[in-house]
C-alpha cells in the first residue's frame, strides 16, 4: 500500500539568458510576452468535446387524440426512436427511465423532472384521427434546460402514411439538433434474394430506409444486379440477365415500365445516374476489357469516356456532376481513379494494399466510399476525394457495395457471411462507430439509397 | 588637446585604443547581463504537490517494518504494566519520547520488561522467544504450541496467541534474524487482541497505550498534513489557471456534438456566459459568433454548447474572491480532433 505523500515544491519559471544570446533572448521574451498579451486580450477559453458522444434525447409515446389513436401514437414515437438510434448520432433514452408520463400535448412538460436525465431534447407529440378520416400528427421538441421550444410542426395525411410522418419528424429533429439535413424520409432499392444458394431467386425490391414497407419490383424470373436510384426518385437503373447479353435497364417505379438503356452490342453493366438525372453512365464490355460510356436520356446519344485495354467499371459522378470516380485495373490491380466528367486524363487516388472497387461519391462531396479487398478480407471504407485520409469502417468476410444516405453521414452496404447463409444489409456511420443490421424479409444485397423524398 | 591630437594619438597607439574600447564593451556587457539576471528573478509561489517517489515508498514500508521497534518498546511496557495498570499508563507516556530516539535506545528498555515478565505467568512466552533466535525462525510457531500444551490447549488462544502472532511476524521478517529483541517485542503485540476479547480492564488500558504510539509511528499520514495550505504569501488563490482549467473540464463534461465531417476543425462558436457569485449562470449564455463551412451546423453546435453550459451548472468551485475575473466567462467551443 502506498499512501499519498505531500511535499512543497516551489514552482519556478527558470529563465536562463546566456551572455551571447542575451539580446536575442530579450527579443524572444518580448515576442512571447506580446503573444501572451494577445491571448489574454482574446480571453476565450477553448472547449472541445472530450469524445464523440451521441445526443441524449427523450421520446415519450405520442399522446393519442382519441381512443382509437393509441397504436399510431405509439408507433410514431417508436419509429422516430428507431430512426434516431440507428443513425448513431442520437441516444434515445430508455422508456423505463422517463421522468414523466406525457398525457397532455398542450401542457408544458415538467422540465425540472427531466433535467436530471441530462437529455438535450424532449419530444412530445399527439396523433389524432380527424373527422375527415385523415391523420393529424403534431410534435414539439423542447430544450429541457431552458424550457424553450426548439421546433414544432403539424402534419395531416392519410392514416396509412403515418410512418412517413414519423420519418419526416425524425428528419426535423436531426436538422434541429445537428444542423444538417436528415436522411430518414428516404427509400432503399435492393436485390431481394430467396431460395437455395445454387438456385437463388433475385428480385428487385424497394423499402423505407428502416426496412419497412417492402415492395417487390420484379418477379424474379431473371437475375438482377446493381440497382441504382435516379435523383428523381421515380426511376431505377439496374442490370438484368435477360435472354441475351446482360443489359442495363431503366425502370419506372410508379408505372412499372422498363426499357433497355442504349443500343450497345455486348454486355453493358454497372450503370449509375448523373446528379441531374439526365444521363446514365455505364460500362460496356468490348472483348476482354470494358470502357465507360455515358448516355443522354433525352437525346439518346452515347459518348465514350474511356478507351483503354483495361477493365474500367463502377463509374460514379461527383455530386456537382463535374467529375467521375471509377474502378480500373489499368495499373495492374483494380484501383480507384478520378477523371473529368467529359473524359480525359484519369488520376489514380487509391494507393493502399489490396484492391479497391465499387467507388461511390458522397452526396456531400467530401468522401468517396469503396470496397477494399485484401488479405482475405472485404472491407468498407471511405477516403477523401483526393485519396487521402483513408478510413476502414468495417472489415471481414464479406462486405461489399457501399451506398451513401442522402446526407452523406451514413452508409449502407451488404455483408455475406458465406456458406449456405445469404447476404444482409447493414448501415454504418461515416466514423465507423455505429453499425446496425437493416431488417429485411429475406436475404438482401446491392442496396442503393434514394435521395430524400421530400 | 584638439581633435587632431586625438586622431594622431589614436593612429599612433592603436593597440591602446582598441584595448580601451574592448574593455568598455566587455564591462558594459557584463553590467547588462547582471541587470538582466536580477530582472529575471521570478516571484516564487508554493504549490502543493503530492509526490510519491520510490524513496517515499520504501520509507513507508520501512516505517511499517521499523515501527515494530517502537511497538516492541510498547509491548514490553505493556507486559510490565499488566500487573499494575496505572503504572503502565504512566510508563507509556514517557516512552514516545524514547521512540523518537535512535534505534539503540530501545534495547535497554526491553530489558526492564524482561525482568518484569517473570512475575506474570507470561514468561513462558518469552522463553519461546529467546530460543527462537537460536532455532530457525519458521520452527518458532510450533515451539509456542508445545509450551502452551502443558496448559489447557483451549487457553492457547488467550495467552499464547501472542506468541503465534509473534511467529507470524517472524515469518514476515525471516531476513532479519539478528533482531531478537524486536521479535520479543512483536510477541507481546498479539496479547492486545486477546485482552480485547477478554474485556479485561487492565489489558484495555494497555491497548490504549499501544495505540497512541502506533499513530505517532506512522510517517505517511503526517507528511501530508499541511500540504494544501497554499503559499505563505497567499498567491495561490490568484492563480487564474486554477479556475479556468476546472471550468473547462466541467463544461467539457456536458458538451458533446456528434459531427464527423472532415471540416470539423473549422467549426467554432464564441459564447459569453454571465455568471452569478454563487457559480450559476445568470440568464442565457450569449452566442456571440459562429464560424464554419455550414452556418446551420455551426449554429447547432453553438446551441448544443449553450445547453451544455446550463446543464452542467452550478460552477460553485469558482473562487468567490476573484468574482471580477469570472463575472463574464468568454468561451470558444470547437470540434477539434472529433472525427
Amino acid at each position: 500500500m502506498i499512501s499519498k505523500f505531500g511535499s512543497k515544491v516551489p514552482m519556478q519559471s527558470i529563465t536562463r539568458v546566456s551572455r551571447r544570446g542575451f539580446i536575442a533572448g530579450a527579443g524572444t521574451a518580448a515576442l512571447g510576452l506580446s503573444a501572451a498579451l494577445a491571448q489574454a486580450q482574446q480571453g476565450r477559453l477553448r472547449i472541445d468535446p472530450a469524445d464523440f458522444k451521441p445526443i441524449p434525447i427523450a421520446i415519450p409515446p405520442f399522446v393519442p387524440g382519441g381512443p382509437g389513436d393509441a397504436d399510431v401514437a405509439n408507433g410514431i414515437a417508436q419509429v422516430i426512436t428507431n430512426n434516431l438510434k440507428r443513425s448513431g448520432y442520437f441516444a434515445p433514452l430508455d422508456q423505463a427511465a422517463f421522468a414523466e408520463r406525457i398525457t397532455n400535448f398542450d401542457q408544458v412538460p415538467q422540465f425540472a423532472s427531466w433535467k436530471p436525465l441530462s437529455v438535450q431534447g424532449l419530444l412530445t407529440g399527439r396523433a389524432t384521427r380527424q373527422g375527415d378520416g385523415r391523420l393529424k400528427a403534431e410534435f414539439r421538441l423542447w430544450d429541457v434546460n431552458s424550457g424553450q421550444q426548439s421546433a414544432a410542426q403539424q402534419y395531416v395525411t392519410a392514416p396509412e402514411y403515418w410512418r412517413r410522418i414519423a420519418h419526416i419528424i425524425s428528419d426535423q429533429i436531426y436538422t434541429t439538433l445537428l444542423g444538417e439535413k436528415g436522411y430518414f424520409d428516404s427509400r432503399v432499392v435492393f436485390v431481394d434474394e430467396s431460395g437455395p444458394s445454387d438456385r437463388r431467386v433475385k428480385r428487385l425490391a424497394l423499402m423505407d430506409q428502416d426496412g419497412a414497407n417492402v415492395r417487390y419490383l420484379t418477379r424474379g424470373a431473371d437475375l438482377v444486379l446493381t440497382p441504382r436510384f435516379s435523383p428523381s426518385s421515380q426511376e431505377i437503373t439496374y442490370m438484368e440477365f435477360g435472354q441475351g447479353d446482360p443489359k442495363v435497364y431503366l425502370f419506372n417505379i410508379e408505372t412499372g415500365q422498363r426499357e433497355i438503356v442504349g443500343n450497345f452490342p455486348g454486355m453493358s453493366f454497372s450503370p449509375r445516374f448523373s446528379p441531374d438525372g439526365q444521363r446514365i453512365i455505364l460500362s460496356l464490355q468490348q472483348g476482354g476489357n470494358s470502357n465507360l460510356f455515358v448516355m443522354d436520356l433525352r437525346s439518346r446519344t452515347t459518348t465514350r469516356l474511356t478507351d483503354t485495354p483495361a477493365i474500367d467499371t463502377s463509374p460514379c459522378y461527383s455530386p456537382d456532376g463535374s467529375q467521375i470516380c471509377f474502378e480500373s485495373d489499368r495499373g495492374g490491380k483494380p484501383q480507384i481513379y478520378v477523371m473529368p466528367a467529359t473524359g480525359g486524363g484519369a488520376q489514380r487516388i487509391s494507393f493502399g494494399e489490396g484492391s479497391y472497387s465499387t467507388p461511390v461519391w458522397s452526396p456531400r462531396g467530401d468522401y468517396i466510399a469503396f470496397t477494399k479487398q485484401g488479405g482475405g478480407q472485404f472491407a468498407i471504407g471511405i477516403m477523401k476525394t483526393d485519396g487521402s485520409g483513408e478510413r476502414i469502417l468495417t472489415s471481414g468476410f464479406h462486405n461489399e457495395g457501399p451506398t451513401f444516405a442522402p446526407n452523406g453521414r451514413v452508409l449502407m452496404f451488404f455483408r455475406d457471411p458465406g456458406g449456405t447463409a445469404g447476404p444482409s444489409l447493414y448501415t454504418i456511420d461515416v466514423s465507423g462507430r455505429f453499425e446496425q443490421k437493416v431488417p429485411t424479409p429475406g436475404y438482401a444485397s446491392d442496396p442503393a439509397w434514394s435521395p430524400l423524398l421530400s | 588637446m584638439t581633435a587632431k591630437d586625438l586622431i594622431r594619438f589614436a593612429r599612433t597607439r592603436k593597440g591602446t585604443v582598441l584595448s580601451v574600447a574592448l574593455h568598455v564593451l566587455v564591462l558594459g556587457w557584463g553590467l547588462f547581463s547582471f541587470s538582466a539576471r536580477s530582472m529575471v528573478a521570478p516571484p516564487e509561489d508554493l504549490v502543493p504537490v503530492d509526490v510519491i517517489s520510490e524513496d517515499n515508498t520504501s520509507k513507508a514500508k520501512a516505517g511499517a517494518l521499523t515501527g515494530k521497534k517502537e511497538v516492541a518498546k510498547l509491548l514490553a511496557d505493556k507486559i510490565g504494566e499488566k500487573k499494575p495498570t496505572e503504572d503502565i499508563v504512566g510508563k507509556v507516556d514517557p516512552k514516545p519520547v524514547t521512540e523518537t530516539d535512535a534505534a539503540p535506545t530501545p534495547q535497554p528498555k526491553p530489558e526492564k520488561p524482561v525482568e518484569k515478565k517473570p512475575d506474570p505467568p507470561k514468561p513462558v512466552e518469552k522463553q519461546p522467544d529467546t530460543p527462537k533466535p537460536v532455532a530457525e525462525k519458521k520452527p518458532e510457531p510450533p515451539k509456542p504450541a508445545p509450551a502452551e500444551k502443558p496448559k489447557p490447549e483451549e487457553k492457547k488462544p488467550d495467552p499464547f496467541n501472542p506468541d503465534q502472532i509473534a511467529s507470524v511476524l517472524n515469518k514476515d521478517k525471516p531476513k532479519q534474524p539478528p533482531k531478537p529483541q524486536q521479535t520479543a517485542a512483536a510477541t507481546p503485540e498479539p496479547p492486545k487482541h486477546k485482552s480485547e476479547r477478554k474485556f479485561d480492564a487492565e489489558k484495555m488500558a494497555s491497548l490504549i497505550n499501544q495505540k497512541d504510539p502506533t499513530r505517532q509511528a506512522v510517517t505517511g499520514a503526517e507528511l501530508n498534513a499541511n500540504a494544501a495550505l497554499g503559499s505563505a504569501r497567499g498567491m495561490a488563490d490568484s492563480n487564474i489557471a486554477s479556475w479556468s482549467g476546472a471550468f473547462q473540464t466541467a463544461v467539457r463534461r456536458c458538451f458533446g456534438f456528434p459531427y464527423n465531417g472532415q471540416d470539423a476543425d473549422l467549426y467554432e462558436a464564441d459564447i459569453d456566459i454571465p455568471m452569478r457569485l454563487d457559480g450559476t449562470v445568470a440568464g442565457e449564455p450569449r452566442i456571440v459568433a459562429v464560424r464554419g463551412p455550414s452556418r446551420s451546423v455551426a449554429m447547432a453546435m453553438a446551441e448544443s454548447a449553450r445547453r451544455a453550459i446550463i446543464q452542467c451548472q452550478s460552477y460553485s468551485f469558482l473562487p468567490k474572491t476573484q468574482y471580477e475575473s469570472w463575472k463574464l466567462i468568454q468561451l470558444v467551443f470547437g470540434l477539434k480532433d472529433l472525427r
